[in-house]
């Protein structure tokens, strides 16, 4: 039986920059015969038929390595979810993409995938096609509160037992679309261990999570990646939290605004000079 | 320009995960993990995210190479296939095809491994097939298709995120499993009792509920004491034994031999302990058995694997869900190099060469006539190297650092009339070849691998071999050509055809099938869905079998001149024998250099500290290498990788081997060590 399909609002938009050379070609999602998807360059409009959006796949990184790699000039459109949104207008803002190179095409996640990602802004800025769902708040998230709030000592204890067991993939920061220093402080031997696992938790996770502070976009990418199951997620939220309380500032949302942790802290919000409740989340007993 | 992205399987353990590699102009420029890939899930470990960084290394063999006095030529390919062809040919004339023999390759497609055992065996009439799995699961083979009739791990890795008890006994799948160490703690967080037994502190017995420090090689007294108390406190399964086993009467008589106090003076765990952890697994409703090279790289190898299943068996965990026996392969394709009969008593599908009817119907397919002798085993190959064996022919297998007492095997292979290597390298092997061959990488060739969980998958090519290196299917088929055997196939697909036919478990395997998840054998027709646990209903067997483990304590012990036990085994960063890891630039950042474990308090006795040269010294030889002083080995132990070629470990370990699978006792060795250059300092 052959089945009419209606025409894909966004396979059209994809055709149509392709078509009108607004980008050179949309990095996405494409099945193959038997069911495989990987990620794909389409430059052949004839090819579009085969563009998917499942699974959750984060292109940001791909992208920017394209653009590096490939001639100049050449301009990428990306197929994004909201965090792959973020994190494309996070990495313009620290001059790792040319502007004028990208276009992103968005899309709007699944309530189911938001609920997973426990993320608030299952949606880009600019969507292109799909209907946006409501956010979630991942504070009201049991495994997460189970993480961040109570009895301090019992929580490090939680925390010290999780983090023992990484294996030192690098997986975090090698998935962590803005992770993108050289030379990354993870490999410098003067904080990091070499040759030796577990990664040290002050050292290797904690540096991590720091140095991504004002840049974390919430894509989990890094959990994700993780072999061992440690929810890094919950590393990062609080401090994303403590930007949004105390300088209302969220990465990734406004191009045009710098991080309030780089760029003249004295026109920020005055709550900045105070120490935010939150500095205190590991417990006061940490010394034990 | 458009960069491609070629899904494939990573080259390193045999977990099989799935990697996209980044593609630009011909080169290899990243790995990404697969997101839909059914085992690793969108995740990978340190080697796999850098699986492209050997590929386009510099030292890569471009060209064949024919030694010239102690040198080496490069010679095009025609001069070296008929010198091969010629050769072999000549030695097999000369002394019989039972003087040529060969070793396939764990890393190699199961397409190439079963061209390369049909190769050896119709154009030489020689058995003398074998390859590392010897050294690695033969015990496995050996002992789990006497007890359950397959020799393959029972259920899928992801069985084990929904066991209740899971039972770790010899491996450090944290660093040498990583992603199936994940699902290990999956099934941890959901409650399960996760148990050790080591008598190394491992990253996994740091991670466990219940870590059991046992004494080197005494893993029989342990389990036979678990198994006498599981009888002792009625906690067997009557209904599964009486339904479904054989040999429980002469295996309860046996069991009393090893009273809970016996078994607890032997392997140093105290009785108490013995009886909690033998509830534990006794009284949950599923469990698992997962293990390693710490259960069969040992003399009694295959003893320890009966003991293994035995209990499994014991307590009816087996033939369902989120319970069974894991075995963890080494290799990526160890599992398929093993089916697709590159061992010396099998055909494909591990179909005896020595029953008629099997002999038969291989002579008729392959229109030759085959040996109905079983062959030599890989450390049997090299002992007879120079005398019954005149010529060999490696596949990207490197004995000369992998294999126990590796002087012995240098030695050895010298002796040889003819020894073809075929590699990616110039390994340590190679340069004792008279011809080596140049062969392409995992991401040049197209083909299939078979994981631990017996899942076959395709491994597509990204990018051409360098220079004038051939994949191994097309060396091999040249080769045949020139021995003249017809092996006249145009793509490996229709070698996997031509297994599907002959080998009943494959029977429903083909090229087509295995996008996007591949399929787990037995898989015996082409509609069928393939087989995620054995033994479900009947064993492969029939019945299972309660074995009587036989128990033999380390070969060598600690003596007064020898006064530790060393052993050795994988850390995180490296690979085996260091052919692809050390050449990662990444990886090699991680860690450079050789070292060995020393318990500080035998560090202080020694007059060593963290950093030192220090030399350490066996019955078969010494290596110099770097001390880390670290409590997870205990006292009277050492434990080095055997990664590196400047301080190969395996000069130092035993050659004695199990007698049934004959694999050798790489785990237990007696040393002595000493400060390098110690007696100068002091002066």
């Amino acid at each position: 039986m052959d089945l009419v399909e209606m025409p894909d609002p966004l396979k059209e938009i994809v055709k149509s920059v392709l078509v009108e050379r607004r980008a050179d070609g949309v990095l996405g999602l494409r099945a193959y015969e038997g069911g495989i998807i990987q990620p794909y360059v389409f430059e052949a409009p004839g090819r579009v038929e085969a563009l998917v959006t499942e699974p959750k796949w984060l292109l940001a990184k791909t992208a920017m390595s394209i653009l590096r790699s490939s001639r100049e000039g050449y301009r990428l459109a990306v197929i994004s979810r909201g965090c792959d949104e973020r994190a494309l207008t996070e990495l313009v803002k620290r001059n790792q993409i040319e502007k004028g190179r990208l276009l992103t095409i968005g899309i709007a996640c699944s309530a189911e995938q938001a609920s997973v990602c426990l993320c608030e802004r299952p949606y880009p800025e600019n969507l292109a096609a799909g209907e946006p769902v409501a956010g979630v708040d991942p504070f009201q998230d049991k495994a997460v509160q189970e993480l961040l709030t109570g009895d301090g000592p019992a929580r490090m204890e939680k925390w010290a037992k999780l983090l023992k067991r990484c294996i030192k993939c690098y997986g975090c920061r090698n998935s962590c679309p803005i992770c993108v220093c050289t030379p990354c402080k993870l490999e410098d031997e003067v904080w990091v261990e070499r040759g030796v696992i577990p990664a040290e938790m002050m050292a290797f996770h904690l540096i991590r999570a720091f140095h991504l502070a004002d840049t974390c976009v919430a894509c989990k990418a890094c959990q994700e990646a993780c072999p061992v199951n440690i929810p890094l997620f919950a590393l990062q939220i609080s401090m994303r939290e403590a930007l949004k309380t105390t300088y209302g500032y969220e990465a990734g949302l406004d191009p045009e605004r710098r991080s309030p942790l780089l760029y003249d802290l004295y026109k920020e919000p005055g709550k900045g000079r105070v120490l935010p409740d939150w500095i205190n989340t590991l417990g006061k007993d940490n010394e034990s | 320009m458009n960069p491609e992205f070629v899904r494939t399987i990573c080259p390193y353990c045999g977990t099989g995960c799935g990697v996209i590699l980044r593609v630009e102009g011909g080169i290899v420029v990243g790995t990404y993990p697969d997101k839909g890939h059914p085992v690793s899930r969108g995740t990978l470990c340190i080697k796999g995210w850098t699986a492209h960084e050997f590929i386009h290394n510099p030292d890569r063999l471009t060209t064949p190479l024919l030694r010239r006095g102690d040198r080496f030529e490069e010679i095009p390919w025609e001069e070296a296939i008929s010198l091969a062809a010629e050769k072999l040919a000549a030695l097999a004339e000369r002394y019989g095809g039972d003087a040529v023999g060969g070793l396939c390759s764990a890393k190699c497609t199961n397409e190439e491994n079963y061209l390369f055992q049909k190769l050896m065996r119709t154009a030489f009439r020689t058995n003398n097939v074998d390859h590392c799995a010897r050294l690695c699961h033969a015990p496995t083979a050996a002992g789990m298709a006497q007890t359950t009739g397959s020799g393959a791990m029972t259920n899928s890795i992801g069985d084990l995120a929904g066991a209740e008890c899971i039972l770790i006994v010899g491996s450090n799948a944290a660093e040498s499993h990583p992603i199936i160490m994940g699902e290990i703690y999956k099934g941890a967080d959901r409650g399960a009792s996760l148990i050790v037994v080591d008598p190394r502190r491992t990253t996994v017995a740091r991670n466990a509920d219940i870590h059991l420090r046992i004494n080197p090689g005494t893993d029989i007294p342990l389990l036979c004491g678990m198994m006498r108390h599981i009888v002792d406190v009625g906690l067997h399964d009557r209904a599964f034994i009486q339904e479904r086993m054989d040999g429980f009467a002469e295996f309860k008589a046996f069991l009393h031999t090893w009273p809970v106090e016996k078994a607890s003076r032997e392997c140093g765990i105290g009785a108490d302990e013995i009886r909690r952890v033998a509830e534990i697994y006794g009284q949950v409703k599923d469990a698992a058995i997962v293990y390693c090279m710490g259960i069969t790289q040992h003399a009694c190898g295959t003893a320890n694997v009966q003991a293994i299943c035995d209990l499994a068996m014991l307590c009816g965990h087996i033939g369902k869900a989120h319970s069974g026996v894991y075995p963890l392969r080494g290799q990526n394709n160890v599992q398929g190099s093993c089916d697709m009969g590159g061992l010396p008593n099998v055909y494909p599908g591990y179909q005896n060469v020595s029953d008629p009817a099997v002999q038969e119907k291989f002579q008729k397919a392959w229109g030759r006539e085959l040996s109905p002798r079983p062959g030599l085993t890989v450390t049997e190959m090299i002992g007879a190297a120079g005398k019954e064996i005149r010529a060999l022919y490696i596949m990207a297998e490197n004995p000369a650092v992998s294999d126990p007492d590796v002087r012995h095997v240098l030695e050895g292979l010298a002796k040889l009339d003819f020894l073809i290597v075929q590699d990616i390298f110039l390994t340590e092997t190679a340069r004792c070849a008279h011809l080596v061959l140049p062969a392409a990488c995992f991401a040049e060739k197209t083909g299939t691998y078979t994981n631990t969980e017996r899942r076959f998958q395709l491994l597509c090519k990204a990018v051409d071999p360098p220079g004038e290196a051939k994949g191994d299917f097309e060396i091999l088929c040249l080769l045949a050509k020139a021995l003249g055997l017809d092996f006249s196939y145009r793509h490996p697909s229709e070698v996997m055809e031509e297994i599907a036919a002959l080998a009943p478990a494959y029977g429903g395997i083909s090229f087509d099938r295995l996008a996007p998840a591949g399929l787990q054998w037995p898989c015996p027709e082409p509609g069928h869905p393939g087989t995620p646990f054995l033994h479900e209903r009947t064993f492969t067997r029939g019945r299972g079998l309660f074995v009587v483990p036989s128990y033999t304590p380390p070969y060598e012990k600690p003596d007064e001149e020898f006064p530790y036990y060393l052993s050795t085994g994988r850390m995180f960063a490296h690979y085996h024998t260091g052919t692809m890891t050390r050449r990662s630039p990444f990886l090699n950042r991680e860690l450079a250099e050789p070292y060995a474990e020393i318990n500080p308090e035998d560090a202080r006795g020694a007059g060593i500290v963290a950093g030192d040269r220090i030399r350490i010294t066996s019955r078969r030889g010494a290596i110099v290498t770097t001390a880390r002083i670290t409590d997870w080995v205990d006292k009277g132990c050492i434990f080095a990788p055997f990664h590196f070629t400047e301080a190969r470990a395996n000069i130092l370990t035993n050659p004695v081997v199990d007698p049934i699978c004959k694999i050798p006792e790489f785990k237990v060795c007696a040393v002595k060590m000493e400060k390098e250059g110690h007696e100068k300092q002091e002066r």
